[in-house]
């Protein structure tokens, strides 16, 4: 049975520019989506993308460890969202159906608007990575860093929906490990880090639970 | 022997988990709460750091408590230090004062176990060294308060989620700070490395304390979540931040005599000033006016550390003392009102609602006089005293400052005038869910209104305790 090192050593030719443009593409439809069953896909993958990358700075187990808590993560919202599609469902069984192709329109020039926003932000992004470096972190990493950061940015000021936010602050706290790692090798940083993104999860699932809550009980007579 | 600094820490956390599993029966849960957060102030004020005190027996076998002692959790030190010791003091009374007035106006709420939790949390940020590990334990406080923040079969609060937000976004700043310092300490020569470390921490500090423009939160926090709970984070969260960057001054002397540091330090607070006095009277909400009255007294203490002097932080000491008074008052009186107007804290559906719930129109008024600094109220106490230091060499921010106490003054006003609308006939403004508010309920808002009072009539109860705290911080010190 192979090892966690010998997994990792045969991804190891996606541990660079490969990772890096996974990081991209992923942030990135986490800003344009807000399809629950895409994004937590999409964050799973986000978070295969950065172990690769930690693999390079902190020894493989700890990032393994770190890639278990945001898969944790995922796995918290899916079972949150399932359970608020399912709420939101009978909620809308009540009441009546909106027009399909009104709400079509709107998705379209909101989700145009943000991956107009999200292309700014990467290369604002980009550049950022050639004229300020990071200190103690490669340059393919530092633009990977400083993407994360800024699209968990523009995630964050997009929405006030509590998911939407949480993908943020989490996508923008996973580009901040991604260089911290770097400078802070402890473990007990490294630990406290990981409870901090888990109980942003849990805090955001929380206020969705809430907010679906709300939703369905304003409905009922 | 039990070290004081895992005494401070476990024992809230344990008491956290019997409250909640208790938390069905209101009065006894609020009582363990009230009675936790007093029995660990006054630990903290009365035991000496110095000696382990007399023995006591736990399960059968004598045992002391050391609270001086310095404990090493996996692999950091937890210290105990004098100014650290008020510090909590203040932390630890101030919660059981609003878990006390919780128990009228917030029962059954998550405040009781999620406070003592914070508290074991807010604890371990104002012990623990190196200080880096304060910045994470104050970001996973600020994410367990969401809970608490939420109100139960209410819409997600915004409030909770900014809060979460700007602390969240504060992190990397405190973080990078202590690597860049540990940088500095092996090549001096490189001045730029402490530009940078400046730089960031003042970032932190101004999304932790709400400085404009990152204040967003501090409105949203008082509007949409639980009153009481908004104002555990207004007070005890921030408090702990406000002893966090006495404890950065404290010990990074360089950051207090820095060129621009009495400018940083007024500018932001004049900002916070004028921008929470402009909006306050401007609101169609009570919460929003709560919000804003806390911006005007944040940006009132940022302007007395501004003073960079020792006036000038025992003033800013003071004014988190008397800080809870204001509060904690106006929010007990949103509460009561909010109770009776289907959780509908705007003008329109407040209107004659000071008939029916007396008290907590009473509570919202003064309260509302204390942040605004009024005579006669708690808050007056270090407002005048700042005026009075500022007037000499600045009379324009003094000016300012008044300002913005009179436009909080006026919000609170715009509310009364619709609260004591009469209403046109007995049945005109019948409100089912309106209820009596109970002689219970009267009798702890009456001795919270008569604390603050009190406070404002006799301010030699607080002033020394705020002077000695004073000083224990020496980074004022030429």
């Amino acid at each position: 049975m192979p090892t966690l090192a010998d997994l990792l050593a045969r991804v190891s030719f996606l541990a660079a520019v490969p990772a890096v443009a996974g990081i991209l593409i992923t942030a990135g439809l986490l800003v344009v989506s807000r399809d629950w069953r895409l994004n937590v896909t999409v964050l799973i993958l986000q978070y295969f993308f950065v172990v690769l990358l930690l693999t390079r700075l902190i020894r493989p187990e700890v990032a393994a460890v770190k890639g278990l808590i945001g898969w944790m993560i995922c796995m918290v919202f899916y079972l949150t969202e399932r359970r608020a599609s399912v709420l939101e469902q009978a909620s809308a069984a009540e009441g009546t159906a909106p027009s399909r192709r009104r709400r079509r329109w709107i998705i379209s020039a909101r989700a145009s608007f943000c991956l107009l926003a999200g292309i700014s932000v990467s290369v604002a992004a980009y550049m950022a990575a050639l004229r300020i470096p990071l200190p103690e972190v490669p340059g393919d990493i530092t633009l990977a860093c400083y993407l994360l950061a800024g699209l968990g940015l523009l995630l964050i000021g997009l929405s006030e929906a509590p998911m939407q936010v949480g993908l943020g602050l989490l996508t923008f706290l996973s580009g901040f490990d991604l260089f911290y790692v770097a400078l802070e090798p402890s473990l007990a940083v490294a630990g406290l880090l990981g409870a901090v993104s888990f109980l942003i999860a849990l805090a955001t699932a929380h206020l969705r639970v809430a907010q679906v809550t709300a939703g369905s009980e304003g409905k009922t007579p | 022997m039990i070290a004081g600094p895992l005494l401070l820490l476990i024992l809230p956390l344990v008491m956290a988990g019997v409250v909640y599993i208790l938390l069905r029966w209101a009065s006894l849960s609020a009582l363990l709460a009230v009675g936790t957060a007093l029995a660990l102030g006054i630990a903290v004020v009365t035991l000496p750091l110095d000696q382990p005190v007399q023995p006591f027996l736990f399960w059968g076998e004598e045992r002391q408590i050391a609270m001086g002692e310095t404990v090493t959790f996996l692999g950091r030190e937890l210290v105990l230090e004098q100014a650290d010791r008020m510090a909590m003091a203040y932390l630890f009374f101030t919660a059981a004062g609003l878990f006390c007035l919780a128990w009228r106006s917030a029962p059954h709420s998550l405040l009781f176990p999620m406070g003592l939790g914070l508290l074991s949390l807010l604890s371990g940020a104002l012990l623990i060294r190196p200080l880096i590990y304060a910045a994470l334990l104050v970001e996973i406080a600020a994410a367990l308060s969401v809970f608490a923040l939420q109100a139960e079969g209410q819409p997600p609060t915004r409030g909770g989620l900014r809060y979460l937000t700007f602390t969240t976004l504060a992190l990397p700043g405190v973080l990078v700070t202590n690597w860049l310092l540990e940088r500095y300490a092996l090549m001096p020569d490189e001045i730029g490395l402490l530009s940078m470390s400046a730089t960031l921490l003042a970032i932190s500090f101004a999304l932790l304390l709400g400085v404009v423009p990152f204040h967003t939160w501090v409105p949203a926090v008082a509007s949409d979540s639980v009153p009481l709970v908004g104002t555990f984070v207004l007070t005890v969260g921030n408090g702990a931040v406000w002893f966090l960057l006495l404890d950065f001054l404290e010990t990074y002397p360089w950051l207090s005599t820095h060129p621009h540091f009495g400018s940083l330090f007024s500018t932001a607070g004049l900002v916070m000033v004028v921008v929470g006095g402009l909006l306050a009277p401007a609101q169609r909400r009570l919460g929003p006016v709560m919000g804003y009255g806390a911006l005007v007294d944040s940006g009132g203490a940022l302007i007395a550390l501004g003073m960079h002097s020792r006036l000038g932080l025992t003033l800013a000491l003071l004014s988190l003392l008397v800080r809870p008074f204001g509060l904690a008052l106006m929010a007990i009186g949103l509460s009561g009102l909010r109770a009776r107007s289907g959780d509908d804290d705007s003008f329109d559906a407040l209107r004659g609602l000071g008939w029916k719930a007396p008290w907590s129109t009473a509570a919202l008024i003064f309260g509302g006089l204390s942040v605004a600094g009024l005579p006669v109220s708690a808050g007056f106490v270090w407002r005048w005293a700042l005026y009075r230091a500022l007037a000499p060499a600045s009379p324009d921010s003094a000016l300012l400052l008044f300002l913005a106490g009179l436009g909080v003054v006026v919000g609170v006003w715009r509310a009364l005038s619709v609260l004591l609308v009469r209403p046109r006939s007995p049945e005109g403004g019948g409100n089912p869910q309106s209820t009596s508010e109970g002689w219970l309920t009267a009798a702890v808002v009456a001795v919270a209104i008569m604390a603050c009072v009190w406070v404002g009539l006799f301010p030699q109860i607080l002033a020394p305790l705020a002077a000695r705290l004073a000083e224990t911080y020496t980074f004022l010190v030429p």
